[in-house]
């Protein structure tokens, strides 16, 4: 997992010396920011369970019925997003990242790994220059004082 | 599949079995060779054995033969009687040996053609969600929940004030299903207030069953393994029809001696003798015809039922096959089919007097059919409970107690099985792109799909209502149609395609192809704000006549829909106004080559063609294709393939595919923005500002009406956050309707919705669009309380960097940024 090795170490390293608004989060972003108290939740950790035990059809079943309960998480697109790379269909996961940027709160590590994902899934696709922009959208995200 | 194959087969073994008696023969009396028969004399004397007795051979061959036999009687001896009784016995080993493998094969290989059968989306509940108490009793109504205090067993529940014990059924699902289970919920206000279901906040109801696929033939039933067959019903079977079930060997003499005794009294056929091992053989292999030959092919199909089979298997297979009536061109087999058929229930749920029906029917299905005779069917029933008391299966008491209810039957067509032709006719069309056909009608598949009773109950009352009052009669030929899409997941969650939702036939929904009209202007919009150096909402675009001259020689001169020109207005009023000319002009400017390749990049898969009357909508489109135009814009920009089925599991309920929503980013945030924004001032101020009767003051809706050329279609597509909806109306034979999108298809949509819990559109811009007060003259920033500002969102690279000086203007961060970007892009 180089992508989130290279997160990992630009996360330490800014985290030191980001400057950001008063509003931003400093604390990492969680299923809970969005979910919590939510039934979406209860079927988010099946979904992450049953991708565990190689079950892909019971995540995928699992993460659209929550998503009907909590239609405007991020996360829950971010999980849709990984199980698609994990499934090998980099075209929805970069649909389902995207998607999940639209809704993203002002987390920049969360956003940053977002732009990782759809970089990762515009490779897979062969586009090549589509990684570099979103691989600069995710440097961006996690630059001090950068709109996100 | 396989009945050639296994006649062949068993032709083969006939042979084998012919040869290998021959060859024992030859051993034993080895001066005998079984192929000195001459052949001729061989296919005579198959004439003798019952099982070849299909008087196939001619009779005027036989004087023939009788010289023969005279010719040679020198030599009739033993021998020849043994060399004939020795053929007579090999072919009637082999005709044995036939209607053995005939009896395997179809008991072994395939018992039951099982159709697909499809099923609405599971009722998800939990804490929070939209839902009335009168939509909740609705739903457990249509899915027969029977009403018990306790609410004791799977399918039961009560109901105190706002407080609601459910027990549910279970059902499998891709993520594994749910258990029966008790669950308690209390509704107020329109939505969930509380709900405990064993710990978890969150149940679901079974999905509720909506069809069934017959590609082929119309043969239909529900599988029920034994165990699961409610004992009382074997009882009351066994003690109706074939009391010496376990111990006869397949046919009962002393049955058959009863039955002749019976009819010698009456003087007629009262009573058939069959015992419930020939009934079976009867309906698996036999025709129904009572001919003799039948009776007599049946006796020994049933001993050797009897021999390869246990007594459970084929009580089993009896319950399951047995023919219980008509349903239009549909057979209903089985006791399972036969119960959601009369009671719309699972068998396992049937009280003992729905039992009885049951088996009062087998008698007689036509002539005991409970809805059609219903005072034969009572006394029938009534003779069953009593016969089950005499065998001891039932108490007195019950008997007292169940022959005084009535019937129960549910009326026919109230079901919800066969009740949304359209939609199950979109299933079946997606389905066929997967399966072949044979899979679809025999290998009972579980087809999970995304129809949402409720909306589909809403689309069908709001259609049928706004036609009833605009054309009572009929008289003017209206119909319509009406696709509900959730457009985040691309879930089409409802489909109408006639005014008499229930009636199959001509599927408007998916096949009216009509001109969108106007339903297609959001698209030059969206191509306009794609250019944002050249176009904001705010740009002013001229309403005013325009000429075309068309390569054919042609002018193309659009008027106005009030015939007037407005003059010069905001692109955002173009649309809210539904301006033909200026759209004309925008479209024109644009570029023909853009807006059309908007349009596709939206979902339009047709051929657009470069003519400038695609700008106002020439383009015609099924209301299911502009339901696939517009679920990008409903979403911001995500196209989503529109799906209805989700999961398909095998008849087990093991899952064997799934049909995985999707998002595809075809248009950016900032232009998707600003289309949806400008189509909710279609509705707040345009010509769908009637819809705000049916809707919430603050709910944030957006659309647009169409209308064709001569009034012959009135259009209206428009979406929430949560539901987007198409609504059709004109005429088959594409006549002047006489309607407007406003006046035919605004009102349908707007009652719909009105039914349906909605969420607002976001008013949150996405990054790169800020919030504007412009100058009425469209190119310089303003302020709030000057003069005519209006306040707009806007692209970056769209505001302008002149200001007219008025008031202070606010510049964000963002908005400096982009002023600095617009320097440099």
């Amino acid at each position: 997992m180089q992508m989130w090795m290279r997160l990992l170490v630009i996360g330490v390293l800014l985290s030191g010396c980001a400057v950001r608004g008063p509003d931003m989060p400093t604390e990492p972003m969680t299923a809970g920011v969005e979910l919590d108290g939510s039934p979406a939740l209860s079927l988010l950790h099946k979904a992450e369970a049953a991708r565990q035990q190689g079950e892909t059809s019971a995540a995928e079943r699992y993460l659209e019925r929550a998503l009907n309960i909590a239609p405007d998480s991020s996360w829950l697109y971010k999980s849709l997003a990984d199980l698609r790379l994990f499934e090998g269909d980099a075209r929805s996961a970069e649909g389902f990242a995207l998607k999940a940027l639209r809704l993203a709160p002002d987390y920049p590590q969360y956003r940053a790994e977002l732009w990782e994902m759809v970089a990762t899934a515009r490779e897979r696709q062969g586009d090549k220059a589509g990684a570099d922009d979103a691989r600069a959208r995710a440097a961006d995200a996690l630059a001090p004082g950068q709109p996100v | 599949m396989g009945s050639r194959a296994a006649v062949a087969k068993s032709t083969r073994r006939l042979f084998e079995l012919a040869e290998h008696i021959g060859r024992r023969a030859l051993i034993k009396y080895p001066h005998f060779s079984l192929y000195s028969v001459p052949m001729a004399k061989k296919t005579n004397n198959t004439r003798k054995t019952p099982a070849r007795s299909r008087g196939q051979t001619p009779r005027k061959k036989a004087p023939a033969r009788k010289k023969k036999a005279a010719k040679s009687r020198r030599w009739f001896s033993w021998a020849f009687v043994a060399k004939v009784s020795l053929v007579l016995l090999v072919i009637g080993a082999a005709g044995l040996a036939y209607l053995d493998a005939m009896v395997r094969q179809r008991f072994d290989a395939h018992a039951w053609q099982l159709p697909a059968r499809v099923y609405a989306r599971p009722v998800e509940l939990y804490e929070g969600r939209v839902l009335s108490r009168d939509d909740m009793l609705k739903l457990l109504d249509l899915m027969r929940y029977r009403k018990d205090s306790r609410a004791s067993t799977p399918g039961s529940f009560s109901a105190q004030g706002n407080s609601l014990l459910i027990h549910t059924r279970g059902f499998r699902d891709s993520d594994g299903g749910e258990q029966p289970k008790r669950i308690r919920l209390s509704l107020s206000g329109g939505q969930i207030r509380s709900l405990q279901a064993g710990g978890e906040g969150l149940a679901r109801l079974e999905p509720l069953q909506i069809g069934s696929i017959h590609p082929q033939h119309a043969e239909d039933r529900v599988l029920v393994p034994l165990e699961e067959v409610p004992p009382l019903l074997v009882e009351m079977l066994v003690a109706t029809e074939d009391q010496s079930f376990y111990d006869h060997h397949g046919i009962s003499l002393r049955g058959l001696a009863r039955a002749m005794l019976a009819n010698l009294k009456a003087g007629r056929l009262v009573q058939g003798g069959s015992t419930l091992t020939q009934q079976l053989v009867k309906n698996f292999w036999l025709s129904s015809d009572r001919t003799l030959s039948r009776k007599l092919l049946e006796m020994p199909m049933a001993l050797l039922l009897e021999l390869h089979y246990s007594k459970q298997q084929i009580l089993e297979a009896y319950l399951n096959e047995v023919y219980l009536g008509q349903d239009g061109a549909r057979a209903i087999h089985g006791m399972g089919l036969g119960a959601q058929f009369l009671f719309g229930r699972p068998l396992q749920e049937l009280e003992p007097h729905q039992l009885a029906t049951l088996v009062a029917l087998l008698k007689g299905p036509s002539w005991y059919d409970p809805r059609r005779r219903p005072e034969r069917a009572m006394e029938r029933r009534n003779t069953v409970l009593r016969v089950a008391v005499e065998q001891g299966a039932l108490s007195q008491a019950d008997y007292d107690k169940y022959s005084a209810r009535p019937l129960e039957v549910v009326p026919r067509g109230a079901s919800a099985l066969y009740a949304f032709p359209a939609f199950i006719d979109l299933v079946r069309r997606q389905l066929a792109r997967d399966y072949p056909p044979e899979v679809l009608s025999d290998e009972g598949l579980n087809i999970h799909s995304t129809l949402d009773v409720l909306a589909q109950l809403a689309a069908e009352g709001a259609l049928k209502e706004h036609l009833d009052n605009r054309d009572p009669q009929q008289d003017k030929k209206l119909n319509g149609a009406v696709v509900v899409v959730a457009p985040a997941q691309g879930d089409v969650l409802a489909l109408v395609s006639n005014r008499n939702s229930r009636e199959a036939g001509f599927n408007r929904a998916l096949d009216a192809q009509r001109p969108m009209g106007s339903l297609a202007k959001p698209a030059v919009i969206l191509a306009a704000v794609q250019q944002p150096k050249q176009w904001s909402l705010a740009t002013l675009v001229e309403d005013g006549p325009i000429q075309v001259a068309m390569p054919n020689g042609d002018l193309w001169d659009p008027q106005n829909f009030d015939k007037q020109s407005r003059g010069a207005m905001p692109m955002v009023d173009v649309l809210a106004q539904s301006r033909n000319q200026a759209t004309a002009r925008l479209g024109l400017d644009v570029g023909l080559d853009k807006v059309a390749g908007t349009m596709e990049t939206l979902g339009v898969t047709r051929n657009v063609p470069r003519y400038p009357s695609i700008l106002l909508g020439s383009l015609a489109l099924t209301p299911f294709e502009v339901a696939m135009m517009y679920q990008p814009l409903a979403t911001g920009g995500f196209s989503t393939r529109l799906r209805s089925i989700t999961d398909v599991l095998d008849k087990d309920g093991e899952p064997l595919a799934r049909y995985p929503v999707s998002a595809d980013e075809v248009i950016g945030a900032g232009p998707a923005f600003l289309t949806q924004w400008a189509m909710q001032q279609v509705v707040e101020t345009g010509t769908a500002r009637s819809a705000r009767a049916y809707l919430p003051e603050d709910l944030k809706v957006a659309g647009k009406t169409g209308t064709s050329d001569d009034f012959r279609d009135a259009w209206f597509a428009g979406f929430s956050a949560n539901h987007l909806a198409v609504v059709w109306v004109g005429r088959d034979d594409n006549g002047n309707a006489g309607i407007t999108g406003s006046s035919g298809a605004l009102p349908v949509w707007a009652r719909l919705m009105g039914k349906l819990p909605q969420r607002s559109l976001s008013q949150n811009p996405p990054a790169g669009v800020e919030w504007v007060w412009m100058n009425p003259n469209g190119t310089q920033v303003s302020a709030e309380g000057c003069g005519e500002a209006r306040r707009y969102p806007m692209l970056e690279a769209s505001i302008p960097r002149d200001a007219d000086g008025c008031g202070t203007v606010k510049q964000t961060g963002k908005g400096i940024k982009g002023w600095f970007k617009g320097l440099f892009d």
